[in-house]
C-alpha cells in the first residue's frame, strides 16, 4: 500500500536526508518527494510531501520512527495530524515569567509550544508575544480555552485566531 | 403610509432626505406614498396630519437647529412621548440616541407606539440589547411589526437577509466586524505602524471617532450588535451583560507587527456561537473574508446548509443607515398589501 505524508522540515542542509533515512532503513519504498522550498514559514520551515510504499506494518514503523526523531508530521493521507494554533499576548510578559507561560500550555496532553516570539515595547507592561502551538487535531478548543485562562491569570490581553 | 420620526439627528435627517430623493420613484415603482406626519427633536415637534415637506424640514433644522421652528406646524416644547398621542400615524421611526443604561427614552417610545397598535422601525441599539424579548413580545401581543435592520451594520444587510434569504438554514455562528471606528483605527495601525493613541486622535480629528470614543473602542457598541444578532437570528435569549468584552485600547504596534509577520491582521471581532458570546481582538488571516479595511463592517454567518455566507457594507452614515430603515418600511408596507 501507499501512504502520503506531509512533513515539515527546517530548510537547512541535511534535514531532508535525515527524514528519508528511516524510510529506507525500515524497508519502505520512496515513491515521490516534493520539496517546496518557496513556501517557507517565518520559523524557516518548509512543507515536504513524501509518498512511500510498503506493507501496513512497515509504514506504521516508519511513522513511529519519524516521530521518535522529532520530525514534524503534518498530515497522513490528507488527514491533518497536527493543528497549528497561533495566538498573541499583550502584557507584562517578561515579569510574568515566560517559562511558566510556556509550561502551562505544554502541560496539556498532545500540545507543545513550537515557537515563541517576544517583542518588547517602550513600556514593558505592554510587550507582545506571539506563540505558535502545535496540537494533536481536535484539541483546538481546549488549547484556546487554556490560552485564555493563562492570559486571565497573568493579566494578559489574549488575541486568539477566529 | 404615515410616518412619525422620533429624533432628527444624522439618521433622522437621512430618512427625511431619502424620502425627498426617492419619493417619486417609490410612488412609481410600488405605488407607495410616504407621508411624514411628525418629527420630534429635543426642541419640540413639527406635526401635520396632511404631511410635512421633507425639504422644508431639512432646511428648518439646518437653519435653526430646532424642528419646532417649522413654519405653521412647529410646536415648541411638545416633547416625546406626548407627541405620539397628538397625531394619527402608521409607523414610528425611532432614531433617538442610543442609551445602554436603560434604553430610554427610546424604549418608552417604542412600547407606547406598539400598544397604540403602530408598527415600529428603529436603528437604536440600546433597547434591543437590553430588553429584546420584552420589545419583540410586546410587538407580537399587539399584532404589530417591529423591524430593526439599521441597528446592526448600518447599511449592511444582515437581519432581514438571514430571516428571508437564509430562512431555510440554521445559523450556527456569527463572526463579524460590527464597529467601523475600531476597524478604521486597527486598519490604520496595521498600515502605518502607528500607536493606538496617535491613531485614535487622528480618527477623532477626521470625525470618524467620537470625542468620547469609549463605547466604540471598549467594544460596547459591537457587543450591543452581537446581542441583537444572537437574539434575532440565532434565537438566543441574551442581553448586553452576557457578552464577554475586550476592546482595542490595549492593542500595540508590536502586537500588530508580530501578527503581520505571519500573515495575520488584528481585528475587533464579535462572535456568537454555541458556547461563546464575546467581543475581542482576534487574529484574522490577511485576504480572508473578514479582513475588510477602513470603516467597513462585515459578518460571516455559518449555516448548516449553505456553509459560510459573508456580507460586507457601510456600517454607518446618515443616508446609508437610512437605506436600511427605508427597506424595513417598504417591507412592512408590502406585507400589508
Ligand atoms: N449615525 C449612524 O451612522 C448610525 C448608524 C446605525 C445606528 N445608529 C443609531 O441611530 C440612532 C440615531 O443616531 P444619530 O446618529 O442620528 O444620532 P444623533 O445625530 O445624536 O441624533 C439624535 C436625535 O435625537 C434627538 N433626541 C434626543 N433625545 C430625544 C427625545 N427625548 N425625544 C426626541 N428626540 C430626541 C436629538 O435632538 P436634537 O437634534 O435636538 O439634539 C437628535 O435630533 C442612535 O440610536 C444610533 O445609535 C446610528
Amino acid at each position: 500500500m501507499r501512504m502520503n505524508l506531509v512533513l515539515e522540515l527546517l530548510d537547512v542542509p541535511g534535514q531532508l536526508v535525515d527524514a528519508l533515512e528511516p524510510i529506507g532503513r525500515l524497508g519502505a519504498n520512496i515513491v515521490a518527494v516534493i520539496h517546496q522550498r518557496d513556501v517557507k514559514t517565518e520559523q524557516g520551515t518548509v512543507p515536504v510531501q513524501i509518498t512511500i510504499e510498503g506493507d501496513k506494518d512497515t509504514l506504521n514503523h516508519v511513522l513511529s520512527a519519524l516521530e521518535d526523531e522529532n520530525i514534524c508530521i503534518i498530515a497522513v493521507d490528507g488527514v491533518l495530524r497536527k493543528e497549528r494554533i497561533m495566538s498573541i499576548l499583550i502584557g507584562n510578559i517578561v515579569d510574568q515569567d515566560v517559562k511558566s507561560t510556556v509550561d502551562m500550555l505544554n502541560a496539556l496532553d498532545g500540545v507543545n509550544v513550537a515557537d515563541f516570539n517576544l517583542k518588547m515595547s517602550d513600556y514593558p507592561k505592554n510587550s507582545a508575544a506571539r506563540i505558535l502551538i502545535e496540537a494533536e487535531s481536535g484539541k483546538r478548543k481546549e488549547v484556546l480555552k487554556k490560552i485564555k485562562e493563562v492570559g486571565k491569570s497573568k493579566e494578559f490581553l489574549v488575541i486568539n485566531e477566529v | 403610509m404615515k410616518i412619525f420620526i422620533m429624533g432628527f439627528g444624522a439618521v433622522g435627517k437621512g430618512v427625511v432626505k431619502v424620502f425627498s430623493i426617492k419619493g417619486n420613484n417609490l410612488k412609481q415603482k410600488y405605488g407607495l406614498d410616504f407621508e411624514i406626519v411628525a418629527v420630534t427633536d429635543t426642541s419640540g415637534t413639527a406635526l401635520c396630519d396632511k404631511g410635512l415637506d421633507p425639504d422644508l424640514l431639512l432646511n428648518t433644522k439646518e437653519k435653526t437647529g430646532r424642528v419646532c421652528d417649522y413654519p405653521e406646524y412647529g410646536i415648541p416644547g411638545l416633547s416625546s412621548p406626548e407627541a405620539l398621542s397628538k397625531v394619527e400615524y402608521d409607523c414610528l421611526v425611532e432614531v433617538t440616541p442610543t442609551n445602554i443604561e436603560d434604553g430610554e427614552p427610546a424604549k418608552t417610545h417604542m412600547l407606547k407606539a406598539m400598544s397604540d397598535k403602530k408598527d415600529v422601525v428603529t436603528s437604536n441599539k440600546g433597547p434591543l440589547a437590553l430588553c429584546f424579548k420584552e420589545l419583540v413580545g410586546t410587538a407580537k401581543n399587539n399584532n404589530v411589526q417591529f423591524k430593526f435592520e439599521a441597528s446592526v451594520g448600518g447599511a449592511m444587510p444582515i437581519i432581514n437577509f438571514a430571516h428571508e434569504n437564509l430562512s431555510g438554514c440554521d445559523i450556527e455562528s456569527i463572526f463579524g466586524i460590527l464597529n467601523g471606528t475600531t476597524n478604521y483605527i486597527l486598519s490604520r495601525m496595521a498600515k502605518e505602524g502607528s500607536s493606538y493613541e496617535q491613531t485614535l486622535k487622528e480618527a477623532q480629528e477626521m470625525g470618524i471617532a467620537e470625542t468620547d470614543p469609549t463605547q466604540d473602542v471598549e467594544g460596547t457598541d459591537a457587543a450591543c450588535k452581537i446581542v441583537i444578532l444572537a437574539n434575532s437570528i440565532m434565537n438566543m435569549d441574551v442581553s448586553l451583560g452576557d457578552v464577554e468584552i475586550n476592546g482595542i485600547s490595549k492593542i500595540t504596534p508590536e502586537s500588530i507587527f508580530l501578527a503581520k509577520k505571519e500573515g495575520y491582521l488584528i481585528k475587533l471581532i464579535a462572535e456568537a456561537s454555541l458556547d461563546t458570546l464575546e467581543v475581542s481582538p482576534r487574529l484574522v488571516k490577511e485576504g480572508s473574508p473578514l479582513s475588510v479595511e477602513g470603516t467597513m463592517n462585515v459578518a460571516t454567518l455559518k449555516t448548516d446548509l449553505a456553509e459560510d455566507i459573508t456580507v460586507v457594507g457601510k456600517g454607518a452614515g446618515s443616508v446609508e443607515t437610512a437605506s436600511a430603515i427605508l427597506s424595513d418600511l417598504i417591507s412592512i408596507w408590502k406585507s400589508k398589501k
